[in-house]
């Protein structure tokens, strides 16, 4: 117990003080990553360093969009929404099958979610000898089908605890008044689930959207991501500090918005579930 | 003709035999009423004539037709579950459609049905409402109008009024007797409530852990029960239990009361017996002129009156019996009295094995 | 009833998990498989041999110095940053508890770092970090009343709190959103009750609150701690692995031995030695964490 006790007004004085210190700690990183973006070269390389820029100009963006880098971000997007779809179709159904007719006992469900712990750079090398075989580098299938392979375990995971919310009833009286097992799951489960698809499908897509070892081992030039475009920019002492900061905030605003729009969903997404949210 | 029939019907759930061989059959057009204690199998019953369990073994027949291994869908039936099962991303008209759609009727004739079964059921005015919008007796309205507005051969009901309070509930009994009566159509019907079996039923059903301890008219079980369990599971209050001798003009109480009975059959003399006598057929001494009647010195305990009756609580012959009376002819607990009961109703049983003698 | 009579719809429920069962044995287990017999051959860039070569390249693994330097790399990282994330997590977890005008606001923001792509996070603290245009050594340089020249990505004895910095700034967010979400559903009434029975905040939280979180907080632990063994890109944008192999982690390594050595058999037996690790301690954790529930 403390001896000294702050009138409440103090204390909230005090926590607010702070929670606006740790907010511009970790929010100063990401001003910096949008603001050097807007840069001009005299600016980027001032010392000391420039903390707001004179005005906006997009120079940067522009050279990004003139040398077709910027079609990297499209290159992301086709491959994560793909594969969202894909992963949430497959991965729905799936967890249907484990929740409905407990298929596999409790083992095929302990198995698939440890497909989770598997460290991508410990399957990427025969995966890669395997594309390079069936000439699946450097495709957007080879890419769609990886990342809706890593994304199902998070998938029936997460779509599991949405379908055990759905009452049995519902079902069988679809399957009374005349629909098939697939219609079953047309018709009511995937309505009864759409809050739980589309928070689950968020968060699939941004594990897509931010992956980064799969695309630079299996890419190479025709579908390159925003994340390998990035640190293309890399280089021992010449850093193309612009083009890495413009690249990354391209990279970074659809994660952005999208997270934003899915905040109530946000904790149970990231937790696993472990949260009800 | 019947529209259902069960043969030697077994449902097993792991160790857990849950229905143990099960014969029914119901003749068109009846309402007929599984009832019974919690797990005694009648909600296994149901689904599985639903086709929603597997039966283990033996067969289900609908409408003469062999439906053990078809899918709900193929068994042409309509059901209507406990907790509703709206949907509820469906306003009402397309919940009471659903069925309908799914089997791919043209759109005019499912806005005929539609607008028919809801004129049924009175919920004509809620068809945009979707099923938030409803009060529990609403819901429930809609649940039944999905079931009726489909050509179904056979109607279930899985306990569809236990979610609904007291008043609701009376209604809506009404309600489904009355378009059990429109529609004539044959319907089973799960209840735990013995007041909604004895209101409802053509015939009831009972069951108890798996088995059909009886079946026959409300009335046939109320009065003829062949059971002990029968006897204390319908009826409200609950037929009292006073343990007896039998003699030679009828039974003997353990306190030496001696009543005759009319009509003695069945019994040894001097064999230990359970005499069952349902509170109605107790009444104030020198009420009734018909014959038959003990007349026994009591002294009320307990009374609670429940309107123009009540429920009086006494010792007799070693156990404490309930008897409902007139509300006038009680005035307070401690009064001594005399009571006549009715020995032409009283059942006898056997406590070795509970059959009524 | 006959015995051939079959029911319609029994197959359904293993041809709905098939597509999803079948990709996942293909991303999971056709690399196993691979990695087992390859790791028992002698492939490299020079060489193709596929003749059985014993526990060859499983001698190598005791023998190779820079592996188990990689292993101790990955370890220390895990084991600096992870009880920071949680104990920083949960400091600002209990922070935003209590109700607070704007702490939505808050939230949101500090949520951004997590779910930025590592590979950006790397990036943005390389920039951040730069010895001569970097605000953070202009930061350090007001406090210490001089020029700063910190290289931070370069030099050895600051490469590790670099990464660790970049990776706390990242995940911290993570575990406190976590933390949170569980601290709010911990029963009020039981603190309360404990606060007015004299106990201390200590003893509060140590015998009521960790009691209470602890399920969803070892589920945050072993998803960080499994991410953090496998941590590659932040590594790649920040040092690859530099200065010389001084932050190369074993993912790192893994992938240099792959796919700049081509030491093909190497990297599978390297492979099956990570997946072997892993599955004991996930099958561990997840028993005793009774996560399978």
């Amino acid at each position: 117990m403390s001896a000294t006790r702050r009138s409440p007004g103090m204390r909230l004085a005090f926590r607010y003080l702070a929670a606006a210190l740790i907010t511009v700690v970790f929010v100063f990183p990401v001003y910096w990553l949008f603001i050097i973006s807007f840069k001009t070269p005299d600016e980027i390389f001032a010392f000391p360093p420039v903390w707001y820029p004179k005005s906006l100009q997009l120079a940067n963006y522009h050279v990004l969009f003139k040398d077709g880098d910027a079609a990297t971000v499209g290159n992301s997007l086709i491959l994560a929404s793909v594969s969202t779809f894909f992963a949430m179709i497959l991965g729905t159904i799936a967890a249907y099958s484990l929740v409905r007719f407990k298929t596999g006992g409790e083992n095929l469900a302990v198995w698939i979610i440890s497909q989770r712990m598997m460290p991508p750079v410990a399957i990427v090398f025969p995966l890669f000898l395997a594309y390079v075989f069936i000439g699946w580098v450097d495709s957007y299938v080879g890419l769609i089908v990886l990342y809706t392979a890593f994304s199902l375990p998070y998938v029936i995971w997460m779509m599991r605890g949405y379908i055990e919310d759905i009452p049995l009833e519902l079902e069988e009286s679809a399957l009374v008044d005349g629909c098939s097992r697939w219609e079953v799951l047309w018709k009511v489960v995937f309505p009864m689930a759409r809050a739980g698809l589309f928070a689950t499908a968020v968060f699939t897509f941004v594990f897509a959207w931010n992956e980064f070892l799969f695309a630079l081992v299996l890419t190479r030039t025709e579908v390159t991501t925003y994340t390998v475009q990035v640190t293309h920019y890399f280089g021992g002492q010449s850093n193309f500090w612009a083009k890495i900061a413009a690249m990354s905030v391209l990279g970074t605003i659809p994660v952005f918005f999208t997270v934003a729009v899915m905040q109530r969903f946000l904790v149970r997404g990231i937790s696993m579930g472990a949260v009800k949210g | 003709m019947s529209d259902l029939k069960i043969s030697n019907l077994h449902k097993h759930y792991g160790s857990f035999h849950a229905v143990k061989g099960i014969d029914l059959e119901v003749p068109s057009g009846e309402f007929t009423v599984l009832v019974g204690p919690s797990g005694c199998g009648k909600s296994t019953l149901l689904r599985t004539i639903a086709g929603l369990e597997d039966s283990s073994s033996g067969t289900v027949e609908i409408a003469g037709r062999d439906v053990t291994w078809a899918r709900p869908r193929d068994r042409d039936i309509a059901m209507v579950f406990q907790n509703y099962a709206l949907y509820p991303y469906l306003n009402v008209k397309d919940n009471i459609a659903f069925g309908l759609r799914a089997r791919k009727f043209a759109e005019a004739e499912v806005e005929k049905r539609v607008s028919r079964a809801a004129g049924m059921l009175g919920i004509g005015h809620l068809l945009k409402r979707f099923p938030r919008e409803l009060s529990g007796g609403q819901r429930q309205r809609v649940a039944i109008g999905r079931a009726i507005v489909r050509d179904a051969v056979l109607y279930l009901f899985d306990e569809p009024l236990s979610n609904l309070d007291a008043q609701l509930r009376d209604d809506m009994r009404v309600e489904i007797k009355r378009l059990h009566q429109e529609l004539g159509r044959t319907m089973v019907y799960v209840t735990h409530d013995q007041i909604e079996a004895m209101t409802l039923a053509d015939r009831i059903v009972l069951l108890r852990d798996g088995l059909i301890e009886q079946q026959g008219s409300p009335l046939d079980l109320f009065e003829r029960p062949k059971t002990r369990f029968v006897a204390g599971f319908l009826g409200s209050p609950k037929m009292n239990f006073i343990p007896a001798t039998a003699t030679e003009t009828g039974v003997a109480l353990n306190d030496g009361t001696r009543l005759d009975m009319p009509g003695r059959s069945g019994m040894k003399t001097g064999q230990a017996v359970v005499l069952g006598l349902r509170p109605q057929y107790i009444a104030m001494a020198g009420q009734s002129l018909a014959k038959g009647h003990a007349r026994v010195p009591v002294t009320i305990e307990l009374v609670q009156p429940t309107g123009s009756r009540v429920q009086a609580t006494m010792p007799l012959g070693g156990a404490s019996i309930i008897a409902e009376l007139a509300a006038h002819d009680v005035s307070r607990p401690g009064e001594r009295t005399e009571i006549d009961i009715d020995m032409t109703r009283a059942v006898i049983i056997d406590p070795k094995s509970e059959q009524v003698i | 009833m006959s015995a051939t009579v079959i029911r319609p719809d029994r197959n359904f429920k293993y041809w709905i998990i098939a597509p999803a069962v079948f990709l996942l044995l293909a991303v999971g287990l056709f690399p196993l498989i691979y990695s087992l017999i390859v790791s028992f051959m002698r492939i490299d860039m020079m060489d193709t041999d596929t003749s059985f070569a014993g526990l060859y390249n499983y001698k190598q693994l005791f023998r190779d110095a820079r592996l188990w330097q990689s292993l101790l790399h990955t370890l220390i990282i895990t084991a600096i940053a992870l009880p920071l994330e949680l104990i920083l997590g949960l400091a600002m977890a209990y922070l935003f508890l209590e109700k607070m005008p704007g702490r939505q606001i808050f939230v949101s923001l500090l949520v951004l770092p997590t779910i930025i792509s590592p590979i950006v996070a790397g990036a943005t603290w390389r920039l951040l970090l730069d010895n001569q245009y970097g605000p953070i050594n202009q930061i350090l340089g007001w406090f210490a009343g001089e020029r700063v020249n910190l290289l931070w990505t370069i030099s050895p004895t600051l490469v590790y709190p670099a990464i660790i910095f970049c990776e706390i700034w990242q995940w911290t967010p993570f575990m406190f959103l976590i933390l949170l979400a569980a601290l709010s559903n911990v029963d009020k009434s039981q603190t309360e009750a404990a606060e007015i029975d004299g106990a201390s905040f200590w003893r509060s939280f140590r015998y009521i609150v960790l009691p209470a979180i602890w399920p969803v907080m070892a589920i945050a632990i072993l998803i960080r701690g499994l991410d953090l063994f496998r941590i590659f890109d932040i590594i790649w944008a920040l040092t690859m692995g530099g200065p010389g192999t001084m932050t190369e982690t074993i993912s790192v390594y893994t992938y240099n031995q792959g796919f700049k050595q081509f030491e093909t058999s190497y990297t599978a037996a390297i492979a099956f030695l990570i997946i072997a690790m892993l599955t004991i301690i996930v099958t561990w954790a997840i028993r005793r964490m009774g996560l399978a529930k």
